[in-house]
């Protein structure tokens, strides 16, 4: 058995430090692995990153993030993952990891995701050259993805991105933002290997619990959705975990 | 009487104001009062909503309810089989 602790959304700066710790501390008796999953900051500033270091960095199990939206907002993309990568947290963008939980190798692919939407209403590559752009942004963003993914060498697979890849988890938002809540095609990558779970935030007024197409098991963390520090899941006898 | 406009106005402004970037907070109309409601990190937050309204859209008569998300220890797992 794999345990997953997972979280998105947190939005820190120095009026949110100390919020999260008391849970954090001593984790890995609820834990093998700490996820975030993207908006780890308010607005992506490299102050905003060392509150994130303060508050999740140290921790006694291995903490792997993804950026979100948010944590483009400044243009300080380069400073926030190196103050986060000082703390000892993996920071994902189209790549992957893998880590031994106590015998079993979980590997984690991740990225940010994008927008476009879902099948049936969803953005072309078609027209004015920023329609073309914000297509292929998703559109290479999901290939890196999914080609992290079936690249991983482990016995159980976990996509982590900040964007939706299903519109399950979506419910609860005005339809019309779905666009720019996630795409199909972080979906299609994540069902393109034989992934156990997908994790994601973003959606603050979504659900928890959808699937993809494929039937890999997607859940929204973001805080708003959780309403808690972390949720926690255990990942037993399901597809892509080998028992080891 | 509070007009569409002034409602995009503030969603937007709640969202590219560097000291509020809240995206979760919903905005609607009703009659003469504009109702702000959803959930963010810090009471700090809640006012700085509140204020950026205010000093804003000073003849917007508000109605606001927003909480603080709660961040204990969760209680429960989520067993995956």
């Amino acid at each position: 058995m794999i345990r997953i602790a997972a979280v998105g959304d947190v939005h820190l700066d120095e009026d949110v430090v100390g919020r999260f710790r008391p849970a954090l501390d001593g984790i890995a008796e609820h834990a093998d692995v700490l996820l975030l999953a993207g908006d780890l900051t308010r607005h992506g500033t490299e102050d905003e990153a060392r509150c994130v270091a303060t508050e999740f960095g140290g921790l006694d199990v291995p903490v792997v993030a993804v950026l979100g939206n948010h944590d483009y907002h400044c243009d300080q993309v380069p400073q926030v993952v190196r103050v986060l990568e000082d703390a000892g947290i993996v920071v994902l963008e189209g790549d992957g990891v893998v880590l031994d939980c106590t015998g079993t190798r979980l590997g984690i692919a991740g990225a940010k995701g994008f927008g476009g939407g879902f099948a049936g209403r969803c953005a072309s590559e078609f027209g004015e050259p920023e329609m073309k752009s914000f297509v292929r942004t998703t559109s290479g963003i999901a290939d890196k993805l999914g080609s992290a993914l079936r690249d991983l060498d482990c016995d159980a697979r976990v996509a982590l991105t900040h964007y939706a890849p299903v519109p399950d988890t979506l419910a609860g938002e005005p339809p019309e933002i779905y666009p720019f809540l996630g795409s199909y095609l972080l979906g299609q990558a994540i069902d393109s290997a034989d992934t156990a779970l997908a994790v994601h935030g973003h959606a603050h007024a979504g659900t928890e619990r959808g699937r993809t197409p494929g039937g890999v098991r997607v859940r929204n963390v973001a805080h708003p959705v959780i309403k808690q520090a972390y949720s926690v899941f255990h990942l037993t006898e399901s597809p892509g975990l080998i028992s080891g | 009487m509070i007009d569409e406009y002034t409602e995009a106005e503030v969603q937007r402004a709640l969202a590219e104001d560097l000291g509020v970037a809240e995206q979760g907070i919903t905005v609607a109309r009703r009659e003469n009062t504009l109702i702000l409601c959803g959930e963010v990190e810090s009471t700090h937050r809640r006012d700085e909503v509140l204020r950026l309204v205010r000093d804003r859209f000073p003849g917007v008569e508000i109605t606001a309810d927003i909480g603080v998300i709660r961040a204990g220890a969760p209680t429960e797992v989520e067993e995956l089989t």
